[in-house]
Formats: structure tokens, C-alpha cells, sequence
């Protein structure tokens, strides 16, 4: 049975057997000491600081798309975090369709009764009413702790409620005590859209991949761009570019595209992942569904990465002699530009800190650019990461530490006191510790900006470049805040707390 | 209003309430014991509603937080947290920490009271509060956060001491102007010759706060938020108090003036020595105004739409001190039927008579069909009294609104995602001006 079969998703630190606990070093993680690099045994911390859930990632992604309600089945908290994702919202409808445009998103607001009583009567009717209030294409029904825990069956309340409604019913898991691995949200939500809007009865019979639907035809030039939301418009702008002068048509998915068009993920010749973290679920259900085959290897971040990304694809169409004479007229270009930037970061010493391919990726274009990375926090650790370790142990000279950990800035603190980098690249939400250290640091994600293949290269440079050239404001802060963490935190083990007893005991 | 969702919700839950409330303390650390999420939403949602502050001395993403699994779910998660309650003190550096509950851990029943009372016996500066997110929204996880403060940590049996008061109603980050809010308040008071405890802003300590029992007067000035805590406090401490609307602006500062200074029994002499101080500083500064402000014809109809303490203060402000025409008042959050009465009250007696609709509300999409039930849209004919010039004063979801009415717009009310707010209140004299520069430059901005 094909895990799309089950109501949710596994959570990854049964499937990919992720971990989220540990202290390292670059060389250890590529294995480069002979230890195994994957998989870990998962640790425990004994002390802990709060973090994000799946409902997160899952909510930047549903808050997206066109002409879906997001109703979150939960009590009135979460989904608050949609007040900042709004301003993605915002911003990539008025970059995709000239309009800023707010998101919908409801809650049913569990109460006491209902933690007592139970909400699926509650949801039953929000369902109805939603539908006839906004008469959206889609509802994504989203669960939070409280249905996960009370017992209530979203599932079983959307197969009752949608024969009495127009809207197509997405009932989506994100129970955050269920899974230690955030990343599972994007499962989550592929989950729902594969099992809900990729299915509509009639495939084909001979089952050989190339009439995934009566009626529709494989489209030989279209690929799936797969984004998730930590891509903006201007990083997609850039990826149809270079797969464009590849002579292909690029269907970006699913963040941004209208439920009812999602279907055409089906009839692609190729789907691209941009973050192994993000697709690998999902792919996977396309290929083994549809035929859709997939590339998965590499992030379209840095030069090196960039090119290999698009050698990958060209090589699926037979356009490998394009793809590296676009490469090397690319990289001639870029290497030129970036000439003005170097001597500002020749020798810098970095400390990254983000989601972990995104991390790994981007320490490479640090180094490309001429910094040495010092450390790196990555959100999680699965086996999908292995290459980008190896690649980043090959290029140093020396070893340095890996934290993982999901957040826990107190573990970052006590790094950074220790390393004293002289600049940080942290998750949006995630730079404040660094800055109140006195350290210049520049998000390593925001939709606004631009990251991604070449032009995300010189972007970046072009942004550090401001920052280390004028790095008082952080500086002061430095001087003149603290961090509420005590003397003795900072001349302990920054990885005590860690407790390596094993497994994922859950 | 639905009574089975809320739309866009404009604050998070009681828990998020209570740890930006305890967050704001001096040395505060809040320890959730909760799912590892709650902290993230919580970053998130003030990143996005709180005029771009995030967090302060021991923000969202540092809060310490047992992150409990479906392990502690099913074999009881009181050992995680003594584990976390322990690590916490050898970690985090606090003057005062707070565990907080979240709704996993409240509803497979974890007794935080026993672990707290046991860290406190070891001379622990710690309380627990009972803060689940289905018990309400931010606004009543303040109230929890406020009253677990007022029993368990503020010594009892102080002597009262006269005109000492105790000031809240304002709530950290769910109101993003709460610390300009505070100040302004306090130095109202101030200027009275009281001596102010206001718990969150830069001059008070946890000395002081320990302390507070000795207050003779609290003020709440909210008709809403804290006022629960006010009557425990009451009931605890002996401390009576005034719920006062939030002063904004020259008329609402001047009542609420002279209400404290009737309760504390200040003389009137004394109270109208400081209001003619006040009023003159601030008519000097209104005066250069007046040209501009005639000239340009600036007298605008008005929607509000805003949480509790927004909804009357900015209402009254705009009837009784910008002398404009407040039609519809739309309060977002839920409440009770006395609580919706107490602030009924309120818009019955402006000081200018004017008479506006005061509706809740808690899905913001929806005022416009409130508006258009009192003003409906011109129907094609030659002479129609239209709902023009207008403006409207809300939250950052009240852009659509004021696009659909055709109408210059200002975000005041949580969420505030377009405007960034570091020390702006709008309570007090100097707070009236504030916002009447805010209104009107937001009307001229293309001038």
C-alpha cells in the first residue's frame, strides 16, 4: 500500500528516520572519518526552547494558493502565524497578478466544550458555512493539536460533508505533537493535494505512464518547478529563465497555482525539486502514480550547484551541449561581477543556520564567493543531505561543528561565543541571537529576495556586501543588550543538554 | 458573525497571551509546557501583527518549552517538565519564570501546580498558569498570566501606601503601541504626583512588582482585559480598582484624570493645575494646524474597527477630539454579553454627542456589509449623501475595506503588519497628537 493510501502521511522520523538531536562536526556528517553519516540515532534533549510545528510550513504553503480557504480545525491560536505569511501573500499575488491580495484563513476556535464535547459537529458547519460565505474552489481543513489529541475524524467529517458542499475538500494533517521533524508538513500538504485534486478515477488502463488521464496528454517540454513557498517570484523568475533558454515550458507548483490546474503536475515530462527536504514525498507519489519521472539531487544555490542543477535536467532532454555552453557564458558573466565583492569577503569567517539542505547549499556559495564557513546549524538531518556534507568536507581545510537542532538558539549562542564569526546567516526569525552577539547577519530565507541560481548569487553577495560594510547597528546592540542566558551557560558544553540515549522514542 | 469560525483571528491564544505577557516582565522567562510549535506561532503572528517586534529580552523562539510528544501524551508529561523546569534555572537567566500550559498538556491533565510549588520552595522566583489555548484568545491568556502573578508571587500583606497605584489593561504585543500605551499612561498618572507600578515598561522592577500590594488604587485602564485579574487582586491583596477606558487623546485623558483623581480623593484644584498644563502644551501644538486642517477640508466620515480597548478609545477620540464622524464601530473580539454591554456604554455618552453603531464582530470581512446596511451604495442617481470623504482606522485587514470604500487608511489594532512601531502610543495628550498626526498624514500622504 502506497502511503498516499493512508489518511496522513508518516511522520519523518519514521520513514526517512530523520534526526533533530545532535552535535558534530562537517567531517563526521560526510563520514569522512570512517563513521556512518546517516543515520543517526536521534537524541533528547533535557532542555529545550520552542520551535516551530508543521502546521508552519504547511500554512505558508495553503495560504498561497489562489481561491482556497484555509480552515484550520483547532483552538483559536494557531494559524496566527499566518499574519506574517500574509505578507507573502501579499506580495506574490501582486508579483504574479499585479494585486496585493490577503489570504482567507478561518479557525474554528476549539473551546472547552468542545475539547469536551468534541469539535466535528463544529467543523461539520464551518465547512458549510465557509462554502457559502466565500465559495472558494478548495477548503484546506487543517488539524491542529486539539483534534489530534480529543480524537476528532477530519477525515471522516470531510467525506460527510462534501457531497452538501461546491468547494473541493483538502483535509490536511499537522498535529504538532506528532512529529519532532517540521519538514513533515510539507508531506502533509502534498498528502491532501495528491489525494484530493491529482485523483480524478479514469487513469489509464495500460498503466505504461503516458496518459495519466483520459483525455490528457503528456506535455513532452513541461517540467514541474517545484516550490514550496521559501522560493519567492523573483527566485522562479530565474529558474524559468535559465530552464526556458533550455527550450522548456516550467509549471511552477503547487505554491501560487490554482487547485483546479493542479492536475497538470501529472502530464509533465519532468518534475525538478529545488530542496530534497521539501519534494522528495511527493515526487516520489508522481512518479510511481503518473510516470512523472524526477530529478532530486541538488539546490539551484551557489554557482557550482546552480550548474549541476541544470546539467541534471538538460541531460533528461538531451540538451546537455546548451546546458554547458549556458553554464560556462553564466558563470563567465557572474565570476566577473562578483570580482568588486571579493576582497570585502575574502577570509570571513560564517556561521549558517537554517533548514538543512537550504544551509548546505548556501555554505557553498559563501564559499564560492571567498568566506569560510566556521559552522553550521541545520533544522534536521536525513540521508538526502549526505552528498552536500561530502561536498562541503572536500572544500574545507579544516573541520568545523555541525548543530542539529531545530532552533535552539541557546546551542547557537554558546557557538557563537565560542567561534565569534564575523557573520551569520540564520532562518527568518532566527538571526536575533546573532545580532544581539554583535554579529552582521542577513536572512537566509525571505520570499522578497532573491537566492536562487545565478542571479540569486550575485543578489546575495550583493546583500552581504552592504551588510559588512556597514555592521554598526548590530554592533551596538551587542554593546548594549544581553541574551537571557546565564555566565554559565556560556562555558558549558554547548551540546550537555544533548543526551545521545538513541531512537526516536515516541 | 459565524458561530462556528472565527475569520483571520487578530490575536493568538490564551497561552501566546501569557508568555508575551510574562516575556514583557522585567527578567521574565516563560517555560511552555507545550507542543514544540506554540513558541514558532507565536514569532510568527507578532512578526506579522505586532508593527515588526518580535520577542524582546526572552522572545518567541527562546522561550524555553518542553516540546512534548506523543510520548508524554500517552505516559504523562509532569517528569518532562520538572526535567525542563530544572535545566531552565541553570540556563536561562530570569528574575521571574512562569510555566505556562498549552493545550496538549492541559488536556491529558499534567499537574504543573505541584512541580511549581515544589521549584519555589526551593526559592525559585517561579508561578504556573493554566493557559491551554481552547480556554480563549491572547487577550484572556493576559488575564491568567496577570492573576497566577497577582496570587503566587506579589507578597501579601503589605501596608498600603497612599497614592501608590498599579497600572494595566494594556496588553504586551497584542496591542503593538502597548509600550508607548503604558508610558503614556504612567506619565499621566505622573504628573498627578502618583507613584506608578506599570509592571512592563523599562522603569519598573521585579521589586517592585513584588511589591505591589502595597498600591492603594489599581487602574486598569481596559473595560476588558485584566479586569478579572483586578477583582483577584482585590480579593487578595485588598487593592481596590477603577476599569477606565484607554485614554486616548486630549477628552479621554481629561476623564480619566479626573476619575483617579476623585477616587484617590486628589484635590480638584490640584487636578485641573495639571489638566491646564496639559491642554496648553497641547493646544499650542494644535494651532499651527488649523489653517491646513480647514482649508483642506479634512473632516472625514469614519469606520473603526479594532479590539476592545481600540474600538470606543479610537471612536471617541475621533468624535470628541478630530471632531469627525465615526458611523461604524466593528469590535473583532468575542465577548460576553456584559462585557459587549460595559462597552456599549461607553459610545452612549460622547462628549459630542455624536451617535454612532457599534457592532461585534469577529470576522472582519464583514463590516462592510455593516456599513452598507446604514449607508448603501449610490444606486446610479444624480444626488446620493455617500459615504464620502471617508477613512478608516482598523487593522492591517482593513486595507480591502478601505480600498472597497474608496478611503486613505490607518493600522492600529492588531494585526499591524504595515508600520513599524518601537516607542508610538497614542494614549495621554502627547498620544492625541501622535495619532492625529498618524491620521492626517495617512489622508494627505499623496499630497
Amino acid at each position: 500500500m502506497s502511503y498516499i493510501d493512508l489518511k496522513s502521511p508518516p511522520k519523518r522520523e519514521d520513514r526517512l528516520k530523520a534526526c533533530i538531536a545532535h552535535g558534530g562536526t562537517i567531517c563526521e556528517m560526510a563520514g569522512a572519518k570512517g563513521k556512518k553519516s546517516c543515520l543517526h540515532d536521534d537524541g533528547e534533549r533535557s532542555f529545550t526552547q520552542g520551535s516551530i510545528c508543521l502546521i508552519l510550513p504547511a500554512l505558508a504553503m495553503l495560504n498561497t494558493l489562489p481561491d482556497n480557504v484555509v480552515l484550520l480545525h483547532s483552538a483559536i491560536g494557531c494559524g496566527g502565524c499566518t499574519h506574517s505569511q500574509n505578507t507573502n501573500v501579499r506580495f506574490g499575488s501582486n508579483a504574479r497578478w499585479g494585486r496585493p491580495k490577503d489570504g482567507v484563513w478561518l479557525s474554528t476556535a476549539m473551546d472547552e466544550t468542545d475539547v469536551i464535547t468534541g469539535g466535528e459537529e463544529k467543523l461539520e458547519q464551518a465547512i458549510i458555512e465557509a462554502d457559502r460565505r466565500y465559495r472558494p474552489f478548495s477548503i484546506t481543513v487543517v488539524a491542529g493539536c486539539v483534534p489530534g489529541i480529543i480524537g476528532d475524524d477530519i477525515d471522516g467529517v470531510v467525506q460527510r460533508v462534501q457531497p452538501q458542499v461546491t468547494a473541493k475538500l483538502l483535509p490536511v494533517h499537522c498535529e504538532g505533537f506528532k512529529t519532532k521533524i517540521w519538514a513533515t508538513a510539507y508531506d502533509a500538504v502534498y498528502h491532501g493535494i495528491g489525494r484530493t485534486l491529482l485523483s480524478p478515477g479514469e487513469q489509464s488502463p495500460t498503466g505504461d505512464g503516458l496518459a495519466p488521464f483520459k483525455g490528457l496528454e503528456r506535455l513532452p517540454r513541461t517540467v514541474n518547478l517545484m516550490n514550496v513557498s521559501s522560493m519567492g517570484r523573483v527566485d522562479e523568475v530565474e529558474l524559468e529563465r535559465l530552464l526556458t533558454t533550455l527550450g522548456l515550458d516550467v509549471n511552477v507548483f503547487p505554491v501560487f497555482a490554482h487547485p483546479e490546474n493542479m492536475v497538470k503536475a501529472t502530464q509533465a515530462a519532468l518534475s525538478v525539486s529545488t530542496c530534497p527536504t521539501h519534494d522528495d514525498y511527493f515526487l516520489g507519489y508522481l512518479e510511481e502514480r503518473f510516470g512523472v519521472p524526477s530529478l532530486i539531487r541538488h539546490m539551484p544555490i551557489g554557482i557550482e550547484n546552480t550548474g549541476l542543477w541544470l546539467r541534471d535536467v538538460a541531460a533528461r532532454f538531451g540538451e546537455e551541449e546548451k546546458a554547458e555552453r549556458i553554464i560556462e557564458h553564466e558563470e563567465r558573466e557572474l565570476r566577473e561581477a562578483l570580482e568588486v565583492f571579493r576582497p570585502v569577503f575574502e577570509g570571513k569567517r560564517v556561521f549558517i543556520s537554517a533548514g538543512e539542505f537550504r544551509a548546505l547549499a548556501t555554505a557553498r556559495l559563501l564559499e564560492e564567493l571567498g568566506l569560510t564557513v566556521t559552522g553550521i546549524r541545520s533544522f534536521h538531518h536525513d540521508e538526502f543531505a549526505e552528498g552536500e556534507y561530502r561536498k562541503l568536507a572536500d572544500s574545507s581545510k579544516d573541520d568545523y561543528v555541525v548543530d542539529v537542532a531545530n532552533v535552539q538558539p541557546f546551542e547557537e549562542a554558546n557557538l557563537l561565543k565560542r567561534i565569534k564569526p564575523d557573520l551569520f546567516l540564520g532562518h527568518a526569525n532566527g538571526n536575533g541571537t546573532a545580532a544581539k552577539l554583535g554579529i552582521p547577519t542577513h536572512v537566509i530565507y525571505n520570499t522578497g529576495l532573491a537566492y536562487i541560481g545565478y542571479r540569486g548569487v550575485y543578489e546575495v553577495a550583493r546583500r552581504l556586501y552592504r551588510q559588512l560594510k556597514n555592521p554598526i547597528y548590530n554592533r551596538k546592540l551587542g554593546e548594549n543588550l544581553r541574551l537571557p542566558y546565564s555566565d554559565a551557560w556560556y562555558t558549558a558544553d554547548p551540546f550537555s543538554h544533548i543526551d545521545q540515549r538513541g531512537g526516536t522514542a515516541a | 458573525m459565524s458561530d462556528n469560525f472565527i475569520e483571520r483571528p487578530r490575536y493568538v491564544c490564551a497561552l501566546g497571551g501569557a508568555a508575551a505577557t510574562i516575556a514583557a516582565l522585567p527578567g521574565g522567562i516563560p517555560i511552555l509546557h507545550a507542543a514544540s510549535g506554540c513558541a514558532g506561532n507565536f514569532a510568527w503572528a507578532q512578526n506579522g501583527g505586532s508593527g515588526l517586534q518580535v520577542g524582546g529580552y526572552c522572545g518567541p523562539l527562546s522561550i524555553p518549552s518542553s516540546n512534548v510528544q506523543e510520548r508524554e501524551v500517552v505516559f504523562g508529561g509532569d517528569a518532562r517538565l520538572r526535567e525542563q523546569v530544572e535545566s531552565t534555572i541553570k540556563v536561562m537567566d530570569g528574575q521571574i519564570y512562569a510555566v505556562l500550559t498549552g493545550c496538549v498538556t492541559e488536556v491529558i491533565g499534567d499537574d504543573i501546580k505541584t512541580v511549581v510549588a515544589d521549584f519555589r520552595d526551593q526559592n525559585v522566583p517561579i508561578i504556573g498558569a493554566e493557559t491551554g489555548g481552547f480556554k480563549g484568545n491572547s487577550y484572556w491568556g493576559y488575564d491568567l498570566a496577570l492573576q497566577s502573578l497577582f496570587r503566587e508571587f506579589v507578597e501579601r500583606g503589605t501596608a498600603k501606601v497612599k497614592n501608590s497605584v498599579n497600572l494595566w489593561g494594556v496588553v504586551p504585543s497584542a496591542d503593538p503601541f502597548w509600550r508607548g500605551n503604558l508610558e503614556g499612561v504612567r506619565r499621566l498618572l505622573e504628573a498627578l504626583g502618583l507613584t506608578v507600578n506599570s509592571f512592563f515598561t523599562s522603569e519598573d522592577t521585579i521589586e517592585n512588582i513584588r511589591k505591589a500590594g502595597a498600591a492603594s488604587l489599581n487602574i486598569v485602564v481596559s473595560h476588558v482585559y485584566g479586569v478579572e485579574a483586578a477583582k483577584l487582586f482585590e480579593e487578595i491583596h485588598g487593592t481596590p480598582f477603577l476599569s477606565l477606558s484607554l485614554p486616548v487623546g486630549a477628552s479621554a485623558s481629561e476623564a480619566f484624570l479626573r476619575s483617579v483623581g476623585k477616587a484617590l480623593k486628589i484635590s480638584r484644584q490640584k487636578v485641573n493645575t495639571v489638566l491646564s498644563r496639559e491642554k496648553q502644551a497641547y493646544f499650542r501644538f494644535l494651532e499651527p494646524l488649523t489653517d491646513c486642517l480647514n482649508d483642506l477640508d479634512l473632516q472625514r466620515y469614519a469606520v473603526v474597527v479594532g479590539d476592545a480597548n481600540y474600538a470606543t478609545a479610537l471612536t471617541k477620540f475621533l468624535a470628541d477630539d478630530l471632531g469627525w464622524l465615526p458611523e461604524l464601530t466593528v469590535c473583532t473580539d468575542p465577548l460576553e454579553d456584559e462585557e459587549k454591554d460595559r462597552l456599549t456604554s461607553q459610545l452612549n455618552v460622547l462628549e459630542s454627542r455624536y451617535k454612532t453603531t457599534l457592532v461585534f464582530e469577529t470576522d472582519g470581512s464583514r463590516a462592510i456589509e455593516h456599513l452598507q446596511k446604514k449607508w448603501p451604495p449610490a444606486g446610479g442617481q444624480k444626488y446620493h449623501n455617500a459615504f464620502s470623504p471617508a477613512f478608516v482606522i482598523g487593522s492591517s485587514l482593513e486595507r480591502e475595506l478601505a480600498q472597497t470604500v474608496g478611503a486613505p487608511h490607518l493600522s492600529v489594532s492588531f494585526p499591524v503588519s504595515n508600520r513599524a512601531v518601537l516607542d508610538r502610543g497614542y494614549t495621554g495628550f502627547r498620544g492625541g497628537l501622535r495619532l492625529t498626526e498618524d491620521i492626517l498624514s495617512a489622508v494627505v500622504a499623496g499630497r
